[in-house]
């Protein structure tokens, strides 16, 4: 018998009952519909969060803190570390700076600021997404840029007069240097030692290019970028790595003066970060990444997600009673009728596959109206729910913030278990008709 | 084309543990050759419709061995002999065993589309087969709105639909006035005689008997006339 027949068939059976029929339908739809719309918060509750943290951070940063000896102790990176990182497949740009360990005084006529001072190495900068708000990369030893911020705390030098604002407690943008910065020279101000009224060394530095703004919000960059050979004078001159104040000059070896304080490796895109920090794991590297966080929060939310699949596929499961029921009960209606197909030759498969094909029919009916109202629900609650909150607990909550997701991987899932569940108790009753004696049936007996 | 050899059947009664059983046919064997009309006669609770249900493959038979067309039909599984029946068998009952839902046409229909045939060729056979049988105008009629004569030509015609060169029927003018039976009988010598049909017919009425070309005779289980042709 041909599957279009036997489809005829279904239908036509249907249509007999159609209200019976019906509320099952409607039973498995409403099965489907809450499974989906369950899950779905786990999948807008991750996505947001994901969403969230990705937006914050620079996704393909990796922060190198140092390399993990046999001793277990952390060794600072040496440029021979740069020179594998950047060897990695990959790797976009390794970035390397290091910090005075002593804040210099920057000066320019009766304007000051005490901030901290930062050796770069611009290329890879530039490569990791450094970019200039105003002027252009240093290019000769005493030119330097600074942080986008410099200004806010480049402040006049005046005595007993209140420069913060009291409302903000900012400074006031009178005692704020008002010029064009560029072309002008910074005097830097180191100490030799802590001795307040100790030797000083003062290093003309020329402005060159004032840094774009952080992408984060909340980070404020105020520092100097001086170059790799003005960092060095420094330390020259105190006779301590990074400048250090206080501390034995005999400190001062080959290995911590070439070292970096700090160390990130940027990847080509997203997808490489996680292979460069398998890499660097082997390599005994340690390391942190937004993508290895991420993949935390993510194995969370699999469990979360996976149980509340479970729990949902209990309604269908409660759906699947009335599957059974209903397939029970077109089984002994049409038992006479199902004895005279047998009788005149019938195949047992042929009929199992009818009724396997009803079953079959209302869970697929169902679970495309389950997954509808799901999108439907899943719409309003996106939609009401934030202004139900708002207006119950007086708060504001995050814009993208979303309660409820369903990707297409969800109603796959769904409609799967959906399908399988439905099929299942479908398959008892497709075996009794199966099972039907003939001569009963047709004698009525059944 | 049939060949029934040593044919025992008991039915189990009662239930488990106390279980009795109803010995209802003993050492069974005849022959029905192609193109013969063979009646089996006897009395009522003689175990009639009991061999007939054992050729049909409706029940299995506790003993002896069952061919038709050379294939041993009592081995067959139960959807083998689903297919069988199908293929081979066509059958005609008392209470003519129509679907109630559906039409004269579609009841007819049915066994083509058991077969798996093209809609646009079921279409045209089963016209012929009901222009045949005189019931055109009632292809729409659904059984309720049949007589039962009929009724009973529908059944006919959906046992002939697939050519079956086998019709086994168990007293099929029991519902029949004698009027409607007798046309019924006239249309059974006709199929045998232009088609070839051989037919296996129950009866417990004379005048049914009489279109055999030879009569069984079944008593208390037993063959006690016409097992051999003559
Ligand atoms: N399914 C059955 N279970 C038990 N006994 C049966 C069954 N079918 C028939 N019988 C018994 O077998 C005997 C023969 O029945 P049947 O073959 O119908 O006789 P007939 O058709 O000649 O009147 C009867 O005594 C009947 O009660
Ligand atoms: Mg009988």
């Amino acid at each position: 018998m041909k599957i279009k027949d036997q489809f005829r068939f279904v239908l036509q059976n249907i249509k007999k009952n159609k209200v019976r029929t019906g509320m099952t339908i409607l039973a498995t739809a409403m099965g489907c519909a809450f499974l989906i719309v369950l899950a779905s918060v786990g999948y807008g509750l991750q996505e947001s969060i994901v969403k969230d943290t990705l937006e914050q951070q620079i996704v393909t940063e990796i922060d190198i803190y140092g390399h993990i000896e046999e001793d277990d102790n952390y060794r600072s990176l040496t440029m021979e570390d740069i020179d594998y990182l950047e060897s990695i497949d990959n790797v976009n740009a390794v970035t390397r700076r290091n910090q005075l360990r002593q804040f210099p005084t920057f000066s320019l006529d009766d304007y000051q600021s005490e901030t901290t001072a930062v050796a770069a190495h611009f290329p890879s900068e530039v490569d990791a997404g450094l970019e200039l708000d105003e002027g252009r990369l240093p290019e000769k030893p005493n030119e330097v840029v600074v942080g986008y911020h410099f200004l806010d705390y480049f402040v006049q030098d005046v005595e007993d007069e209140d420069i913060y604002d009291e409302a903000s407690g900012e400074i006031k943008d009178e005692y704020l240097y008002q010029a064009d910065l560029i072309g002008q020279t910074l005097n830097m101000t180191v100490k030799k030692d802590l001795d307040v009224d100790g030797e000083e060394q003062t290093t003309p530095l020329t402005v060159v290019g004032i840094l774009k703004k952080p992408t984060k919000e909340w980070v404020q960059d105020q520092n100097v970028y001086i170059s790799g050979e003005v960092f060095a004078g420094v330390e020259a001159y105190t006779g301590t790595p990074g400048g250090e104040l206080g501390v034995d000059g005999d400190e001062l070896d080959s290995a911590t003066v070439n070292a970096f304080d700090e160390v990130k490796v940027y990847a080509t895109n997203l997808e490489a970060v996680q292979t460069i920090v398998d890499e660097l794991d082997d390599s005994n590297y340690a390391s942190y990444s937004v993508v290895s966080e991420m993949k935390q929060i993510n194995m969370l939310f699999t469990i979360m997600k996976a149980g509340l699949i479970l729990v949902g596929t209990i309604a269908i499961l409660i759906a699947s009673i009335g599957i059974y029921n209903t397939m029970t009960m077109a089984v002994t209606e049409r038992a006479p009728d199902i004895g005279i197909m047998k009788a005149i030759g019938a195949n047992p498969k042929t009929i199992k596959q009818i009724f396997l094909l009803e079953s079959s029919y209302i869970g697929i009916v169902g679970a495309l109206i389950g997954t509808i109202v799901a999108y439907l629900v899943s719409f309003l609650v996106n939609l009401g729910l934030p202004l139900i909150i708002e207006f119950a607990f007086q708060e504001e909550l995050p814009e993208q913030l979303q309660f409820s997701m369903i990707p297409v991987s969800l109603v796959l899932i769904s409609v799967g278990i959906c399908l399988l569940v439905t099929i299942l108790s479908g398959l008892r009753p497709a075996k009794r008709a199966t099972q039907i004696d003939v001569l009963k049936a047709m004698r009525r007996e059944i | 084309m049939i060949t029934v050899n040593q044919l025992s059947h008991h039915f189990i009664l009662g239930k488990k543990k106390q279980e009795t059983t109803l010995s209802v046919l003993q050492d069974i064997s005849f022959q029905v050759n192609k193109g013969e009309i063979v009646t089996i006669v006897g009395k009522s609770g003689s175990g009639k419709s009991t061999l007939l249900n054992l050729i049909s493959g409706f029940i299995r038979p506790t003993e002896g061995g069952i061919w038709i067309n050379d294939q041993q039909v009592s081995d067959l599984t139960e959807a083998e002999f689903a297919d069988f029946r199908l293929e081979h068998m066509g059958f005609i009952f008392q209470s003519f065993q129509l679907i109630p839902s559906m039409t004269a046409f579609q009841n007819i229909e049915l066994p083509l589309i058991l077969k798996g045939e093209s809609e646009s060729s079921r279409k045209k056979i089963t016209l012929a087969i009901l222009e045949k049988v005189g019931l055109t105008e009632f292809a729409d009629h659904y059984p309720s709105e049949l007589s039962g004569g009929q009724q009973q030509r529908v059944s006919i015609a959906r046992a002939l639909v697939l050519n079956p060169p086998l019709i086994l029927a168990d007293e099929p003018t029991g519902s029949l006035d004698s009027e409607t039976e007798t046309e019924l009988l006239q249309f059974i010598k006709q199929l045998n005689q232009e088609m070839e049909i051989t037919f296996l017919i129950i009866t417990h009425d004379d005048e049914v008997a009489a279109i055999g070309d030879r009569t069984i005779t079944i008593s208390d289980g037993r063959i006690v006339e016409g097992a051999r042709s003559q």
